[in-house]
């Protein structure tokens, strides 16, 4: 069971990643009408239309790795003690309190793309979904490098 | 209905408030219930596992606090969500706006402050 829920776990996070990287590159550097590369193409998505794509993924995320984290407690943080790999564990908890501050950030995240005309600055906005990235691209890297070392369904 | 002022005042200052509250939270040791998932046991508040085994068999019963910190943050937001939406709005419009992410990026930077010690615990 712990094995089926990390790997669906995993596999929203990359849907995750995937939308609020283009959400985030789209409103940092919005690309030409007519995009010629492949990175002018990924960022000419319409950034608005990520937004509750993303807040559903997240809570999903979240939830399913709430549920992951009492196994990895019982069964894998012991034995990454044993082995005195404290930084790494350090870095998962880190994973968890920015996790946990990002969930709080949704429903202003959900209002900042959908302001009344000069409500919230776009500086605002975007710098609020950069915060949001870089809380799913950390978890993201931090989860699968632990994941590497001792996962589960040993 | 997301253009609501209320709503967006609610919005606003509960994902500040829970960034500062959590990690007065963490801080502090203030776990709204700790778990104990190899006991299948949640008790309210802080508790060490000490507190319920012999203290020589504590890792058998390791406490989570993330949970109890998540929910004491979310508490104490929730308040600070409802005061934000009853406050006048020519209040609300003269805060400004960038708190919104400068707030959570502090209580993050503080976050891994807390979290140090654990890099210094390599032999």
């Amino acid at each position: 069971m712990p094995t089926v829920l990390v790997i669906i776990h995993g596999l929203v996070a990359v849907a995750l990643l995937g939308a609020i990287t283009h959400q985030t590159l789209s409103t940092w550097a919005p690309a030409s009408p007519r995009p010629g590369s492949f990175f002018g193409r990924f960022r000419t998505v319409p950034s608005p239309a990520f937004t509750n794509a993303i807040i559903v993924l997240y809570a999903i995320t979240a939830t399913l790795g709430a549920i992951v984290y009492l196994y990895f407690r019982v069964d894998i943080r012991p034995a990454m003690e044993q082995a005195n790999r404290w930084e790494l564990l350090g870095f998962f908890d880190l994973k968890e309190h920015f996790i946990a501050i990002g969930l709080a950030l949704l429903p202003a995240y959900f209002v900042c793309w959908r302001p009344p005309p000069g409500e919230v600055s776009t500086r605002t906005r975007t710098a609020l979904t950069s915060l949001l990235a870089f809380i799913v691209w950390w978890s993201f890297l931090i989860g699968h490098v632990m994941n590497n070392i001792r996962g589960f369904g040993e | 209905m997301t253009s609501r002022p209320a709503f967006r005042r609610f919005a606003f200052g509960f994902g500040t408030a829970f960034a500062v509250l959590y990690v007065v939270a963490l801080a502090k040791k203030l776990a709204l219930f700790t778990v104990y998932p190899s006991l299948g046991v949640v008790l309210w508040g802080t508790h060490f596992s000490g507190d319920v085994v012999d203290p020589a068999l504590g890792f058998l019963a390791p406490a989570m606090y993330w949970y109890g910190w998540t929910g004491t943050a979310a508490l104490g937001a929730l308040v600070v969500g409802l005061l934000a939406v009853v406050i006048p709005e020519r209040w609300a419009r003269r805060l400004w706006r960038g708190w919104l992410w400068v707030v959570p990026a502090a209580a993050m930077l503080g976050c891994v402050y807390l979290t140090l010690p654990w890099f210094s615990l390599n032999p």
